[in-house]
């Protein structure tokens, strides 16, 4: 069926070259949608056939219209039902259901009130009940000549009418028209390549738009891949891995060992998980726990100490660790115990903290550390070992900031330049270890321990652009988010992450969306230039500007656009709720229509000017053409100089040779960089204009080959600039570009 | 880290120099200290409590300066803008000085009755100051940031401060019984005892974090004058009687204390910082302790002490070589007034504000600021190792890998949990669970550290249920179990376990899953358990009846498989059969 009237279709197409799907419908008096159903089954064949989906408003009769078609209008058929006699409300209303079985009360309602204020009828009153007399002896029934002209296809409104979107195809042939239609196969099956039939099928296109079939797959989780790359890192770097199995330490390990005081708020029952099984650890080495007790309560090894009491109950208390340094810790511990060898560990492990809960903390996470041990290490030789180790991240800009760690001595927080936010951010701490540490434990007294920190989690949130870490960690983790999150590179910048800006490519970037633009302005154009084959299109463009920074050049330019008398501009000024105060009439009269008839009719160009706090960037807006906003004087300027070409086909700026055009450019890029660079003053754009006008070579304009040539940039500049400029042949100049 | 909040225009005019923000940020950022954040009175009441209140507040710029917690010494304006002139090179340091009373000392008596609660007190007299509005605010606020930092919230020091003026000394600081303690504390009407004050500020937002400290001992710590004037109940608040106003000249400080260190230093950091208003600047009047022993003490300390630094080991340290002029010049500027002292060594005067410096690397670390961190040449050390990964660790991701190639996704789980997570939900006794206890948990979900992996696993396919099906998750990480052989009590287990979720309980894809993993570590099937693996079935009350086997492996038990019981399916909000695989990974290292 579809392909037969699929043929049908085909064959109207090659004959009439065009093709319009309600009007096959009509022709053929087939029901529409079948024919839309059989040309969108033509589509899918392929380049067959070009179909545009057009919709419009289509008005039809109600029943109601209908009836009053073939019966005439509900006042009519009250008049027509009234014998020559009249007759009783009851009896015409019998009447005229005998003429129209279709004819309810309501209908007669009002018809006998229209009738009456018609003067078809009137109320005898004579014979006692009132009867209704015919006042006329003929009628002209307007309504139903209306509604018969409407369902005849002429558009008019009245109530008797519904309306009906009707959405047609506007067909053409397209590159692989033909006639005759094949089944295409979809997909080549054992049958065909077994019996050769596959020589002759057509095969259906494969839609390549689409996604493929996700494959059945597992997958390893975001920040365990993130915690596989830190590793291998540290491994690259020649750091071995400590063993952090065990999450339960003492306070001993955790802090008294770190030289952190018993009182410090971290040791608080606010920061830390302590055990109520088991609570107490049994075992602490006891020598090396009377020398931690000594550097604490009284210093010792070159150190004031803390001065304070010093209990053993309080370091025996068992609690979830609070960092791997703990682990450290104990390394460096048995280091010194072995008989000290130079050692680089690394750990990247579950660590706990007893605190407030909210996005990017929870109470585990994982710490990733770094400690080097050797003897004679600098801060220097730190800063060098981060710098290679952020490296490999793929964080090139680091900064540090002095800071206080209870255990290391000089301590420096690490922050490196987020491109993103566009600022510094804190992204670990590190430091050496102090003294008060390192030699209770036995290390030789010229040996220094670097070491430093970062979470896990925070890197890993950056990398794949999580605001809340329980999207990451945690049994509430979306596991489709699992599946589908990609491979960890943390050298390469891809995906969600916010990438360090390349100059290069932003640049490209910018070209690119400039050229975009320029072609979006170059159809305008071109669709204005078109005016010389007939009209012109009608242009419609809002400009918004704040008047505290009135955009004079564009205001010249549009001056220039009116004066030329090649276009009809109407011009309306508005200003917007939005502003503080009040336009001045000047302001708000600044620009007057070129033509009395101020109603948007075709072959015009239409300027709607809103006055809007919009700050010193104006934004022009082409309605109904192209859909990027022009912001900035400059831009909005070339905007207003090409209309101002293709209205005048006079050269003023892209008329000109290419090389003038760029010179133009580089005159208004030079005035967007004084004010985008800070310098309020245009000091540097006006000395190019001295150098320029100052030549002795007798050049009048700012572009071109001797003695230049008038154009966009001496329009423009002479306007912002006009009144900074003294020079005497800048003042020449400046009244050249007056009687522009 | 505290911080402080300081009025910008105050700041500015202090150091004499206005700052563009990005300029001052940068200022604070090679001080080692933070520009927090910029706001205003207006804007801090507008965030907490809405447009309404925040009419008519000040508008003018508030900065919020995050200082490192051991920097007591510019937690306030006056010591902020000491440091940052200093630094700057703009000032010298000021040498604060110890004066004699001009007729008898001021004496604090300390009786022994305090050494049940608070057993030290110290004192020092500001005499001649004048405050105007901004410093009084000022001496206020230090004494609150101290108190919230140095003073550990008033449990190791508390401070006092009167006009002396009012009260007449000499001072006792004895601890009585709560109901004989009587006075009108700081801004009340009425007389109360100090029991009636422990309900009064029981709900008071700020004082009732303090009562703690004192509430339930016997005896609450007191200082009176020779006439019985309460001057203040320590930690908690002072009497109205001797209050300080703008008017008053002469301060009474008194510092009460379970730590005599502490005291000391918040002794010293107070009058170093507001003598500068007294008549005499930079001097403190001293005052008498008498211990509870009966010797007497003078205070405040104001030790300045010398060290001898070898610039040598400054340069080899920072990794820096700067001449020992410059590294003196570099010490001044951080308060720390270095001389050259021959010998390649400096000597290096520590203030009594700076009662940070503890040790040589702390001098070190103040020339390495000074010098600028960001200054200082990178460099490689030449420390050489083989590295080595830890065995556990690395066969663990191998075992992770392999799992993820047989279709499984990886979960990552809290190691904390509910007792009922590993208990109840899994149909077992608490008691019968080796399990690590947490004393403190703020919520139900930390009052454990999970002894298996299974409910973090079973939670994560509850969050889960609108995939498609079957699901088919694993974890392989840290349980952890007490163990009397650790000095700790406790020991980590590395676990893997897996489930798989469906309409019908697969087990057999389990089971096939662990002769895999078996198949990988090179392992037999062994029904004998004795080299080998094998599988034996076992009652264990999280599965159901029947389908579910320990793992044997030479000849122990390392894991358990089988079909879920549906109690434990229906405890975790599921409703589909489930199988899980738990096995001990450390055998097969």
């Amino acid at each position: 069926m579809a392909i037969a009237h699929g043929e049908k279709i085909l064959k109207y197409l090659e004959e009439n070259g065009k093709a319009n799907s309600l009007r096959l419908s009509e022709l053929w008096n087939e029901d529409h949608q079948k024919i839309v159903g059989t040309v969108k089954s033509l589509l899918c064949l392929g380049d067959v056939i070009e179909a545009e989906l057009h919709s419009s408003v289509k008005w039809d009769l109600t029943e109601e219209g209908k009836q009053v078609t073939t019966h005439g209008s509900h006042e009519a058929q009250v008049y027509n039902a009234i014998p020559p006699s009249g007759s009783t409300q009851t009896e015409i209303m019998t009447q005229a259901s005998i003429l129209n079985a279709g004819f309810t009360k309501d209908m007669a309602k009002v018809g006998f009130s229209k009738a009456m204020s018609l003067g078809w009828i009137a109320v005898d009153k004579s014979s006692g009940a009132p009867k209704f007399i015919q006042k006329v002896s003929s009628i002209q029934d307007v309504v139903q000549e209306h509604l018969k002209e409407l369902a005849s296809g002429k558009n008019m409104l009245t109530n008797e009418l519904r309306t009906e979107i009707v959405k047609s195809y506007e067909m053409k042939p397209g590159s692989s028209f033909s006639t005759s239609v094949t089944k295409q196969e979809t997909d080549l099956t054992p049958e065909m390549i077994t019996s050769g039939s596959w020589k002759t099928k057509e095969f259906k296109a494969y839609n390549l738009n689409a996604l493929g079939t996700p494959v059945p797959r597992g997958h390893l989780h975001p920040l365990m891949k993130v915690r596989a790359e830190f590793r291998q890192i540290f491994l690259e770097m020649g750091f071995s891995e400590m063993p952090t199995n065990n999450y339960v330490e003492s306070s001993f390990w955790n802090f008294d060992a770190l030289f952190q005081p018993q009182q410090h708020p971290a040791r608080d029952a606010h920061d830390t998980f302590f055990l109520a099984d088991p609570a107490t650890a049994s075992d602490i080495p006891t020598d090396y726990m009377e020398r931690v007790k000594n550097v604490h309560s009284h210093g010792g090894y070159g150190s004031q100490g803390y001065g304070y009491d010093w209990k053993v109950e309080e370091a025996k208390k068992n609690l979830l660790r609070t960092h791997t340094t703990a682990v450290s810790a104990r390394m460096l511990y048995a280091l010194a115990q072995g008989g000290f060898k130079p050692a680089k560990y690394f750990s990247i492990d579950r660590v706990f903290r007893n605190e407030t809960l909210d996005a990017t903390h929870l109470a585990e996470f994982h710490q990733i550390e770094g400690v080097i041990a050797d003897y004679g290490l600098t801060l220097g030789n730190l800063i060098g070992v981060l710098y290679e180790f952020f490296r490999k991240l793929g964080i090139e800009k680091l900064r540090f900031k002095p800071a206080y760690n209870p255990y290391t001595e000089p301590s420096m927080e690490i922050f490196s330049y987020h491109p993103g936010l566009k600022k510094w951010v804190e992204i670990g701490n590190s430091g050496i270890f102090r003294p008060e540490m390192l030699l209770p434990m036995g290390l030789p007294e010229d040996v220094s321990v670097l070491a430093w920190g970062l979470s896990l989690e925070r890197p890993t949130m950056i990398k794949y652009g999580y605001d809340n870490i329980r999207d990451l960690v945690g049994p509430k983790v979306n596991m489709q988010m699992v599946a589908d999150n990609p491979l960890c590179r943390l050298d390469k910048h891809r995906g969600t992450e916010i990438k360090e800006p390349d100059y290069l490519q932003e640049l490209d970037i910018r070209m690119d969306s400039i050229l975009t633009r320029l072609r979006g302005i170059e159809n305008e154009v071109s669709k204005l230039k078109k005016k010389d084959k007939g009209s012109p299109e009608k242009l419609t463009l809002v400009i918004e500007a704040d008047p505290i920074y009135p955009p004079l050049s564009v205001q010249t330019l549009i001056r220039i656009l009116m004066a030329s008398r090649n276009a009809p501009v109407s011009v309306t000024i508005h200003q917007h709720s939005s502003l503080k105060k009040a336009c001045s009439a000047d302001l708000m009269q600044w620009a007057k229509s070129t033509i009395s008839n101020v109603s948007r009719v075709d072959n015009l160009f239409n300027l709607t000017w809103i006055w809007k706090p919009v700050g010193p960037r104006p934004v022009a807006k082409v309605v109904n053409h192209y859909n990027g906003d022009i912001c900035g004087e400059t831009a909005v300027a070339r905007l207003l100089a090409r209309i101002l070409e293709s209205w005048t086909d006079c050269a003023f700026y892209e008329n000109y040779d290419l090389n003038t055009t760029a010179e133009i450019d580089d005159w208004l890029d030079m005035w967007e960089n004084c004010i985008q660079s800070g310098d309020p003053n245009f000091v540097v754009l006006i000395n190019h204009i001295y150098n320029q006008l100052n030549c002795s070579d007798g050049r009048k304009w700012l572009t071109g080959v001797l003695p230049g040539t008038k154009s966009l940039a001496d329009v423009f500049l002479s306007t912002v600039l006009g009144h900074k400029l003294n020079s005497d042949r800048a003042k020449e100049w400046l009244s050249r570009c007056n009687s522009f | 880290m505290p911080t402080i909040s300081i009025n910008r225009d105050l700041l500015f005019s202090a150091l004499g120099k206005c700052y563009s923000e990005e300029e001052f940020d940068e200022l604070c950022f090679k001080f080692g200290i933070e520009l927090d954040e910029v706001t205003s009175d207006k804007l801090i009441i507008l965030k907490e409590q809405g447009t309404e209140r925040s009419e008519g507040a000040s508008e003018e710029v508030i900065y919020k300066i995050d200082i490192p917690a051991n920097r007591y010494d510019l937690l306030c304006l006056e010591g902020l803008v000491q440091g940052l002139q200093v630094f700057l090179g703009e000032t010298g340091f000021p040498p604060f000085k110890v004066i004699p009373s001009q007729t008898v000392p001021q004496r604090l008596i300390v009786k022994s009755s305090t050494c049940s609660i608070r057993p030290y007190a110290v004192a020092a007299v500001l005499r001649n100051i004048h405050f105007d509005q901004n410093t009084f605010n000022s001496f206020i606020d230090l004494q609150d940031k101290l108190h919230q930092n140095l003073c550990r919230k008033r449990s190791l020091v508390a401070i006092g401060t009167h006009d002396l003026d009012t009260v007449q000394g000499p001072f006792y600081y004895e601890a009585l019984s709560p109901d004989s303690i009587k006075f009108q504390p700081l801004n009340q009407t009425k007389e109360f005892t100090a029991s009636q004050l422990m309900d009064l500020y029981a709900t008071d937002s700020h004082l009732r974090h303090y009562l703690p400290i004192i509430k339930d001992s016997p005896v609450y710590p007191v200082i009176k004058d020779s006439n019985g004037v309460v001057l203040s109940m320590p930690p908690i608040i002072n009497g109205e009687h001797s209050k300080i106003t703008l008017k008053t000249r002469n301060v009474f400080i008194e510092c009460t204390a379970t730590d005599l260190t502490k005291a000391s230093i918040v002794l010293d950091t107070l009058v170093c910082m507001f003598s500068r208003y007294c008549q005499d600047q930079f001097t403190v009047e001293i005052c008498e302790i008498e211990t509870s022993q009966g010797g007497i003490k003078n205070y405040p300390i104001l030790k300045t002490r010398q060290e001898k630094i070898d610039v040598n080991k400054i340069n080899r340290m920072v990794g820096i070589n700067e001449q020992a002029d410059k590294v003196a010049d570099l010490l001044t500027r951080m308060c720390l007034t270095a001389t050259v002292a021959g010998n390649g060594c400096l000597s290096v005067t520590i203030p009594p504000t700076r009662h940070d410096i503890i040790h040589a690397c702390d001098v070190y670390e103040d020339v390495a600021i000074a010098f600028g961190y960001n200054n200082i040449e990178k460099t490689l050390p030449s420390t050489n190792t083989i590295a080595a990964q830890f065995p556990l660790n690395k066969l663990s991701d191998q075992l992770r890998d392999q799992l993820a190639q047989a279709g499984f996704t990886e979960a990552l789980t809290f190691s904390l949990c509910s007792k009922e997570d590993i208990s109840d939900k899994l149909r077992k006794p608490l008691s019968s669970i080796p399990a690590v206890h947490v004393s403190n948990p703020k919520t139900l979900e930390f009052q454990v550290a999970r002894s298996t992996l299974l409910p973090g696993l079973l939670k994560t396919i509850a969050a889960n249920r609108k995939l498609p099906l079957p699901l088919k998750f694993f974890e392989v990480s840290d349980v952890v179990l007490k163990d009397r052989q650790r000095d700790v009590g406790a020991r980590n287990c590395r676990k893997l376990c897996l489930v798989y979720y469906n309409k019908s309980p697969g087990f057999e894809l389990v089971h096939g899953l662990l002769d895999r993993l078996m198949q990988l570590l090179e392992i037999p099937l062994d029904p004998t358990g004795t080299t080998g693996y094998s599988l034996k079935a076992c009652d264990d009350a999280t599965f159901f009846p029947g389908r579910c086997a320990h793992v044997v492996f030479a000849g122990a038990t390392v894991g358990v498989l089988g079909v879920l019981h549906p109690e434990v399916v229906t405890s975790f909000d599921l409703n589909l059969p489930c199988s899980a695989l738990e096995l001990n990974v450390e055998p097969f290292l």
